[in-house]
């Protein structure tokens, strides 16, 4: 292998990005803004739940009980209605998400010692805010009952409320969020997609770049050159892992300044580990470079086998435990998996070197088998 | 005037097969074509499940008793996996730290006795919350489990029998999940990756094929041609539309129905009709993507970075109620925020043009100035 002879190539591969202001500009626009745009965009806390309600009993305990709803984050109250089919209206225009009919006779029934059965819409277009709206209604449901007993029972058998309290909800659960006290999802999201973006942005670089050349014709020349085939990929992609090396930065500082995530871990650990992943995904871009001939087709190709599967088996929607058996083969498969563990482990949980050392294993052992598939199969005289 | 509308309608026919005719011969973005539309959308209504689906835990169990036991055994499939005990913290940590388990519960010792006796007792539990999701959702089947475990031992405790209950004031909650009774996933994720899926060849179709007759050169002689511009544009449009409606003609009957089971609640002709309002303005943006582009690689970007943004305002994963109000501000201005407040209500809802108008118009009208727009720009570059 001839340094010049990569030194050259490497070279003319960077002019060529310069000049194409395009396609430069995008090989840094593209990675952050979708960053930003995923990192905001995919928000799964579940607050200001529109909602309506309709009280036909409007007396001072309805009032007291609609105002848990009221008054809590996680609701927005958007008003009283007359009558039910306003609310099946309200629904299917979106306009709420969420309503509440409060019985007549709900004080008089409570304060005689029965119980009453409080009727709640939910909208269940969006599955997991749904399950999540549920869990909040059963809280404060659930809250609230604690009370009327506690309050009843003070009365009838003629203890304190804190006893009765003890005794109507004996059992409390004292939760514990680690790594990420206040359960923001904008902190996983960001840093999970990290990973997302180093999954597809380096591939989609290289194999436009690569492709490029076999489009114009121009890879030609590098068959009739005195290059070597080692010499030319290396070259050739040097300026891709430059480009992807930098944005690792870039994506590092976005995710710490604008989503406020923090970065408990180490730099000499991140850095070098997320180095070893893009030289992984910039490998599997020259895979696909050799696999397509146009450039669009490189484009499609990237998209289906990097950015879905990152987005679905990586872990960062759904813990790989969690899939079906084909799911969980299929995602180990993909380095995505594996670089996860080492972004969650270094922004949220402030892990290294001594914690994570596997996953750095196993992202080299993939990138040396791509690399080695990838020039076993480029051909400085293709067939066709 | 009859005899030029007739020559339009001639020249507009012979363009769109010579359309379809040079899409039908290219292999590459065929087999792109029938990928999106097939297993693509299959994919993600499959694949992914936001529910708590086998959540590693473990258990400090202080106590050891029957009541413990109950406990821990409330905790199980398919929302949860026990698997096994620890003896202390210093464990129980290190089992997060690897992500081994979600979640870890600490039970205290005198567990049962303070329960016999009345008093009121905290079950501690540890959430790893580095994956959001997982962690509030994990923490929400936990405190119902608790609060149902809490609830019925209140009752054994204080003599209370089925009967009795009745006898106790306390709120019922008496929940009706509307559109989606089971909160089945596949549908919702389905119906948005088809959107999403549109969207993407509504902008990369026309695009490309306006692109490649710059690639090649054939634009110019398209220019020269008795073609007035619109002639020229439009039967790309329209043959590239016809093919997505085809497609997702045959998303809809040949996946989405068959395998998620959905049960389309509204009327389907509106839904292709929206749909093809839709498609037709999100066109227009493909071709200012195309007067912007030199070759298809660079279409491919322009179509990703604009993608992005209208993804973000569309309410595809996220409602608006849930964007901060700047943002849901900007989501009017998105063609794919109507299209999926649409599709949604027809779809699940089986909402009619009495509940969609105002959305319908938004459309309308954000999509006959987009298109406007990209063809204006295509007529000043070629006109």
């Amino acid at each position: 292998m001839n340094l010049l002879r990569v030194k050259a190539i490497a070279y003319k591969e960077w002019r060529e990005i310069l000049r194409d202001r395009l396609f430069f500009a995008m090989a840094f626009i593209v990675p952050a803004m979708t960053l930003l745009v995923l990192g905001y965009g995919l928000s799964l806390d579940v607050e200001n739940i529109p909602f309506a309600t309709i009280d036909y009993d409007k007396t001072s305990m309805s009032r007291d009980y609609l105002h848990r709803f009221i008054d809590s984050r996680y609701f927005d109250f958007q008003g009283e209605v007359g009558r039910e089919s306003e609310l099946d209206e309200l629904l299917a225009d979106s306009r709420i998400r969420f309503a509440i009919i409060i019985p007549p006779r709900f004080q008089e029934q409570l304060l005689s010692g029965r119980n009453v059965a409080v009727q709640s819409l939910i909208d269940g277009v969006f599955p997991y805010r749904t399950q999540v709206s549920k869990g909040y209604v059963a809280a404060i449901n659930a809250n609230f009952s604690a009370q009327l007993l506690s309050h009843y029972m003070s009365q009838t058998q003629g203890i304190t409320k804190e006893q009765a309290l003890a005794l109507a909800a004996p059992v409390q659960l004292e939760t514990r969020y680690l790594y990420n006290q206040a359960i923001r999802s904008s902190w996983s999201m960001s840093a999970g997609l990290i990973m997302l973006v180093l999954m597809f942005a380096p591939p989609f670089l290289t194999a436009l770049g690569v492709v490029r050349e076999k489009e114009d014709g121009s890879i030609y020349n590098i068959y009739s050159s005195t290059v070597s085939r080692g010499e030319f990929i290396l070259g050739k992609l040097l300026p891709y892992i430059m480009i992807s090396f930098l944005n690792i930065f870039i994506l590092w500082w976005l995710v710490i300044e604008v989503f406020g995530t923090p970065f408990k871990g180490n730099l000499l650990f991140f850095i070098p580990a997320s180095f070893i992943f893009i030289v992984c995904t910039t490998g599997i871009g020259l895979l696909i470079s050799l696999l397509v001939r146009t450039q669009a087709a490189a484009a499609l190709l990237t998209m289906v086998i990097t950015f879905i599967p990152a987005m679905l088996y990586s872990g960062l929607l759904v813990p790989v435990e969690s899939m079906d058996k084909a799911s969980q083969f299929e995602s180990h498969l993909f380095p995505a998996v594996y670089y996860l563990n080492i972004v969650w482990g270094s922004f949220l949980k402030g892990l290294g070197w001594t914690e994570l050392w596997g996953n750095v294993v196993s992202l080299l052992f993939y990138a040396v088998i791509i690399w080695t598939i990838s020039l076993l199969s480029f051909h400085k005289r293709p067939k066709n | 005037m009859g005899h030029n509308l007739l020559l339009w309608l001639d020249r507009m026919t012979a363009m769109t097969v010579k359309e379809l005719k040079q899409l039908s011969r290219d292999p590459v973005m065929l087999l792109v074509i029938v990928y999106f539309f097939t297993v693509d959308v299959y994919m993600a209504g499959s694949g992914i499940q936001m529910d708590l689906k086998q959540a590693a835990f473990m258990v400090i169990d202080h106590d050891h008793s029957a009541a413990s036991r109950d406990l821990i055994y409330r905790f199980r499939s398919p929302y949860f996996d026990f698997k096994g005990e620890l003896s202390n913290q210093h464990e129980a940590l290190k089992r997060l730290e690897q992500s081994d388990v979600l979640l870890v519960l600490d039970i205290p010792s005198q567990f049962q006795r303070d329960l016999m006796r009345g008093k009121s007792v905290s079950v501690q539990m540890q959430v790893d919350a580095s994956n959001a999701t997982l962690g509030t959702l994990a923490s929400t089947y936990a405190g119902q489990i608790i609060a149902r475990y809490s609830e019925q031992y209140a009752e054994k405790h204080l003599g209370l029998g089925e009967a009795q209950l009745q006898a106790v004031p306390m709120v019922l909650d008496q929940h009706r999940v509307y559109y989606n009774p089971n909160q089945y996933d596949p549908w919702f994720m389905s119906i948005s990756e088809l959107l999403t899926v549109i969207t993407m060849l509504a902008l990369m179709l026309p695009a490309s094929a306006a692109v490649r007759e710059k690639e090649r050169g054939t634009i110019e002689q398209l220019a020269v041609s008795p073609l007035s511009s619109a002639q020229i544009l439009f039967p790309k449009v329209l043959a590239m539309g016809l093919i997505i409606l085809l497609g997702t003609a045959v998303t809809l009957f040949l996946i989405i129905v068959p395998f998620f089971n959905l049960p389309i609640k509204g009327s389907i002709s509106l839904f292709f009709m929206v749909t093809a309002v839709y498609v037709f303005a999100t066109s227009g943006l493909g071709l200012f993507i195309a007067t912007l582009s030199r070759n298809l690689g660079q279409v491919v970007m322009l179509v990703l970075l604009i993608m992005m943004p209208l993804l973000l305002l569309s309410g595809s994963w996220t409602p608006p109620e849930a964007m901060p109000s700047y943002v849901r501000q900007a989501m009017y201005l998105s063609p794919l925020y109507y299209y999926i407040e649409i599709s949604y209500a027809i779809l699940l809802k089986g909402a009619g043009l009495k509940i969609l108008w105002d959305s319908l118009i938004g459309l309308s009208l954000l999509g006959s100035l987009v298109f406007a727009f990209g063809v204006w720009r295509f007529r000043k570059q070629f006109g």
